[in-house]
């Protein structure tokens, strides 16, 4: 895509520590990232790479501790509590273990995060059965996720996470939970998504297999980017 | 997020775990049930009590008595044996003209001789206050001076009586000892010098009085018997009296206030001036003490019951630590989480208080009616036939609001620090939470 748009996620020189016990340790040692809009980008490092770190920093879940990390156009270091909670409605989360609301129809799941954007009911009901036949589960929104299969409730998940019309999904070990039928599914289910509607991807993965079907591969190592290629 | 979203989400989280909500709204009934109900019963018997005592005392009435002495002697049936003031000081019943003389806003003064002794026909013996009175002085200043049977003398003869209607029929039930007309026994005790002396007079009963009921300070009782002042000197061998009972033209305060200044200082300050207004605001301030004490009761109920619904909470926050996690990561700001859970004791506190309110209601009835069956009866002194105190409880707007403010108050109170807990956590640490 074009380098004139504003990059959906850009990280100069980023830097993550924490701190264990009394120990420092260095989970990101200066990373550089740029991902455009309608990339399909996925992020493959071992366990340990400091892959989740950098999930976190991107989904504005947590802060960098040095190092400038721009969503949207937005250095989210300078952003209070309740702006990082604003800024996370423009990201779609979809995560490993599903983390639906268990309590909650299939439908209330995917309303969810407009009621939390304050959409009125009717709006956000419309567009919750619009997604949910979007993903195939039209027949099951009024299923608690106890009733759904792991590869429905990911595509629940799915369902969610474009809610609000995000600048990009990001996904964390989106097929890690399901069998292998399941994973092409959801796996095509991405790619459509990212074909058709031009939504951009970051998908963080161990799995090798899974991250050669973006469009873009990074490889982390030891809490620095390894490669970064075009597949 | 809008306001009832939250409150849906809350509603949601609370419908998964009924039982425990149930057992956390359970306390809260409690307590409000218990506040609800000692109030509403307090405040139904002060209501009785209060309008009891206007009947047998009107606004613009003062009674006097010797600054130690008393003032049980007279219309509480007591009937002291003693006259007179530990201080050597005494009310005489010549004092009443003086009273009068003291202020252009006196109306009457009347004397009131009191003593225990016995009333005896052919078939009774029974207890009673012997009240020495001017009987048409008296009827002026207690409207309730009258008679069911019979008349009140205007200037009657030394042996002629007015007894009130437990005398002749203690038991209200029918059974009627002497009537008008009859010849009756009157016996006096005198212990104040050496050995006690019996004295005993034979009178003539002009009338019975209608049924009064409950307290009349100073006033007429259904257990007296009252006999013509002059003849209670004479009989009782004295002029010293236990209370002089002023009426005053005006009922204001000031008046009052000039007036019971005039009589104390008259009197050297030796007599206390009570008036109407002031034993209802003593007995309002009374009841107001005990109204504070059993909601301080109460209330430990209603404090237990918080502390139940804060430990409800942070087991619910522990359990719930991922859901907060997915929340904050879906874009929930932290002021919504703290909204949800305490949106979650705001529902437990008002269904409590409100189911509650409908229990105390229900307590408050039920032992109404078990204290007004006859167990709490002091109207009724010579046996357990009518009830004259019936207790009506009451519930004000006042203690409804208040029980409602309460009950919801205290859950959120208890919720607040989950629910600050909750809103803190950091969505990292909360979504990796197991």
């Amino acid at each position: 895509m074009s380098s004139k748009t504003v990059p959906v996620v850009e990280a100069m020189n980023v830097k993550k520590t924490y701190m264990l016990g009394k120990v420092p340790v260095e989970a990101l040692r200066g990373v550089n990232l740029r991902v455009e809009t309608g990339d399909f980008v996925s992020i493959l490092g071992p366990s340990g790479s400091g892959k989740s770190t950098l999930l976190n920093l991107i989904g504005a879940l947590d802060k960098p501790t040095s190092g400038t990390l721009r969503i949207d156009g937005i250095d989210i270091a300078k952003l209070n509590d309740n702006q990082l909670a604003e800024l996370r409605l423009r990201i779609g989360f979809v995560f490993q273990f599903f983390n639906l609301i268990p309590r909650l129809t299939a439908r209330d799941n995917v309303e969810l995060p407009m009621s939390i954007a304050d959409m009125n009911k009717t709006e956000r009901k419309k567009r919750a059965t619009e997604l949910l036949e979007t993903v195939g589960l039209k027949e099951r929104t009024n299923h608690k996720p106890a009733e759904l299969s792991g590869g429905q409730q990911q595509r629940v998940a799915i369902a969610r996470a474009l809610a609000n019309n995000p600048k990009f999904l990001l996904l964390d070990e989106p097929t890690g939970n399901v069998d292998s039928k399941t994973a092409s599914e959801v796996l095509a289910l991405i790619q459509n998504l990212n074909k058709e509607q031009n939504v951009s991807i970051i998908m963080v993965t161990h799995d090798e297999k899974l991250a050669h079907q973006a469009k873009r591969i990074i490889k982390v190592f030891d809490g620095e980017i390894h490669s970064d290629v075009v597949n | 997020m809008k306001g009832i979203d939250v409150f849906g989400y809350s509603f949601s989280a609370i419908k998964l775990r009924k039982l425990r909500a149930a057992l956390t709204t359970l306390g809260v009934i409690i307590g409000i049930a218990a506040i609800v109900a000692l109030l509403s019963i307090t405040q139904g018997l002060q209501a009785t009590i209060t309008g009891q005592l206007n009947q047998g005392l009107s606004a613009n009435t003062l009674i006097i008595t010797p600054s130690s002495g008393s003032f049980g002697g007279g219309g509480f049936g007591g009937g002291g044996l003693s006259d007179a003031s530990s201080s050597g000081f005494s009310l005489h019943v010549t004092d009443t003209t003086e009273i009068v003389a003291l202020s252009p806003d006196i109306e009457t003064a009347v004397a009131i001789i009191s003593r225990s002794g016995y009333v005896q026909t052919e078939n009774l013996n029974r207890e009673t206050t012997i009240y020495g009175v001017d009987f048409e002085q008296y009827a002026q200043v207690y409207p309730t001076f009258r008679t069911t049977e019979g008349t009140i003398p205007t200037n009657p003869s030394e042996n002629q009586v007015v007894v009130g209607t437990n005398i002749n029929q203690p038991g209200q039930n029918g059974t009627i000892f002497f009537n008008t007309g009859d010849t009756i026994n009157i016996t006096w005790t005198n212990a104040t010098s050496g050995l006690p002396v019996n004295k005993t007079y034979s009178a003539n009963v002009a009338g019975v009085l209608e049924r009064i009921g409950g307290l009349g300070i100073g006033g007429p009782s259904d257990t007296g018997i009252y006999i013509p002042i002059e003849q209670a000197q004479s009989f009782f061998g004295t002029d010293q009296c236990n209370m002089i009972i002023v009426t005053v033209k005006n009922n204001d305060n000031a008046t009052i206030t000039s007036v019971s200044n005039a009589i104390t200082s008259h009197f050297s300050n030796q007599v206390s001036v009570i008036s109407a207004t002031a034993v209802l605001s003593l007995l309002s301030s009374v009841f107001s003490t005990i109204q504070l004490f059993l909601i301080g009761i109460a209330a430990i109920s209603l404090l237990v019951a918080g502390i139940g619904i804060m430990n409800i909470m942070i087991v619910s926050l522990i359990e719930r630590t991922r859901e907060i996690g997915i929340l904050k990561a879906l874009g929930m700001k932290s002021r919504s989480v703290l909204a949800i859970f305490l949106g979650e004791s705001v529902i437990i506190g008002l269904i409590g208080a409100i189911i509650g309110i409908g229990v105390g209601w229900g307590l408050a009835i039920v032992a109404s009616q078990v204290l007004g069956s006859g167990a709490f009866s002091p109207g009724a002194g010579g046996g357990g036939g009518a009830s004259a105190f019936t207790i009506t409880p009451l519930l004000t707007p006042e203690v409804l609001v208040g029980a409602l403010a309460f009950g919801v108050g205290v859950s959120v109170i208890f919720a607040l620090y989950p629910a600050w807990r909750a809103s803190k956590l950091k969505p990292v640490d909360a979504l990796r939470y197991e």
